[in-house]
């Protein structure tokens, strides 16, 4: 379905609970990235959420009766993986990160805990969904070249030693 | 106010920024030039270094400039020192001191890299230091209050509990394991109470096993000594004020650790301090 209408050119939405924080940042993340750039992200009260998905003929995911959702211990960024047969292993690596900070298992990445507190506090500070989100890409973006490219690197504050 | 810095800033050089313009100065400028002309620059244009060898605002020891700015500007928000802790392990690459430091390191590794202008970059910085900072004030949750260095003791606690008896009185290398981790995080809050809660053990049981080890004290009167001994240790530096001191000794305020010191030492610090510089002096070499 998704192929047929990014075919036609149709804008497919994604509708999710409101105040996100990890898996509802991640997920958008992915999508734009790795399925369709030119998907739009709605983010709706919890409880309006399958019923707005009708109406505006959107997507719902990371909410319980949804396709794209959590399943067992893996949250919903690992099924959009598993469904879309993504096999990057950078973005095998963030998996890992985000589902251990989704879950509230830190012991699953050492990155988990550090993602969970800038999360938390982000949705803390900004109450406007689409510009926590705005935030939110620029961090996962920052996630993805650090394990990619940057991983391997020491950190050293004196440029002499 | 100007400030000036390296240029490619990754974390310290941003985390610094950020709070100078939080706690410090909101109208403080920033700059940042290339290593060699940071001196040179500072000059010309009336600004401050920080986080380069050799001036006042930078790393000193184990610490690093963030360190030095909550020190020298006396800030004492718990909140802030939680923060500080993550920074440190993330600049000074020691990942264990915070099981935040990965995650922040990782992010502002990959920022670094995919942000080519430093001013973008310390804008999106300062998002993430109020977000830490928002966190470490009002999310961390109860569950969540261990702190990672007390999860290393109870790894290395668990490994032991785990041994067989016969084996436990040669191997006290669990024993020189976690006295490395105590002095490493002697500036942090350790709670006996949080690790025996976690080993599912009474922490009376817990700390007769540690006396074991440790000098026959208990867990607190260890961690006390150990404070009371690095005190002692920095307070031949000079530079160091006595609040310095408490600070980077893990005690929660300056009256505390006078309280503390004095009932070790019999002594208040400042006078401990005192003849211990004229017996200093008073030695012919």
């Amino acid at each position: 379905m998704l192929a047929e209408i990014a075919h036609n050119s149709i804008t497919v939405k994604w509708i999710t609970r409101e105040r996100p924080k990890i898996d509802r940042i991640a997920c958008p993340w992915l999508i734009k990235n790795f399925v369709d750039s030119q998907a739009e992200f709605i983010y709706a009260p919890t409880d309006q959420v399958l019923e707005k998905a009708k109406q505006l003929n959107a997507i719902p995911f990371d909410i319980p009766g949804a396709e794209y959702s959590h399943y067992g211990e893996e949250c919903t960024f690992d099924y959009f993986i598993k469904k879309h047969k993504l096999t990057d292993p950078s973005l095998l690596q963030i998996a890992g990160i985000v589902r251990g900070a989704d879950t509230d298992n830190f012991n699953l990445a050492p990155q988990a805990a550090g993602l969970w507190a800038i999360s938390a506090g982000l949705s803390f500070n900004i109450k406007n969904d689409y510009e926590q989100l705005e935030t939110g890409m620029k961090i996962y973006d920052a996630l993805y070249s650090w394990a990619k490219y940057a991983q391997g690197e020491k950190h050293s504050w004196n440029p002499n030693l | 106010m100007k400030w000036i810095t390296r240029e490619r800033p990754k974390i310290d050089r941003i985390a610094c920024p950020w709070l100078i313009k939080r706690f410090i100065d909101q109208e403080a400028e920033f700059i940042y030039v290339p290593f060699m002309d940071v001196i040179e620059k500072a000059k010309e244009v009336n600004a401050i270094p920080f986080d380069v060898p050799d001036v006042e605002h930078t790393h000193h020891n184990d610490y690093c400039t963030f360190d030095y700015f909550i020190q020298k500007y006396k800030i004492s928000d718990p909140a802030l020192k939680t923060v500080a802790i993550i920074v440190r392990g993330a600049d000074t690459d020691r990942h264990w001191l915070a099981s935040q430091c990965s995650g922040l390191w990782a992010i502002s590794a990959g920022l670094s890299y995919n942000v080519a202008d430093d001013h973008e970059l310390l804008q999106l910085g300062m998002k993430i230091y109020d977000a830490l900072y928002s966190w470490a004030k009002h999310l961390q949750k109860e569950k969540h209050t261990l702190q990672p260095f007390e999860n290393l003791l109870l790894d290395v606690f668990s490994a032991y509990l785990k041994t067989k008896d016969g084996k436990r009185k040669k191997t006290p290398s669990w024993a020189k394991e976690l006295k490395e981790i105590i002095q490493d995080h002697i500036d942090t809050n350790l709670s006996l109470k949080e690790i025996s809660k976690g080993l599912e053990i009474s922490p009376s049981y817990l700390s007769r096993e540690f006396s074991k080890y440790f000098e026959d004290l208990s867990f607190g009167e260890y961690i006390r000594k150990l404070r009371i001994e690095k005190a002692i240790e920095l307070m031949q530096v000079h530079s160091y004020s006595l609040t310095q001191i408490a600070y980077l000794t893990g005690f929660s305020d300056q009256s505390h650790f006078t309280r503390i010191f004095k009932k070790n030492k019999g002594q208040n610090p400042s006078e401990f301090r005192k003849q211990m510089q004229k017996g200093k002096s008073g030695t012919n070499g």
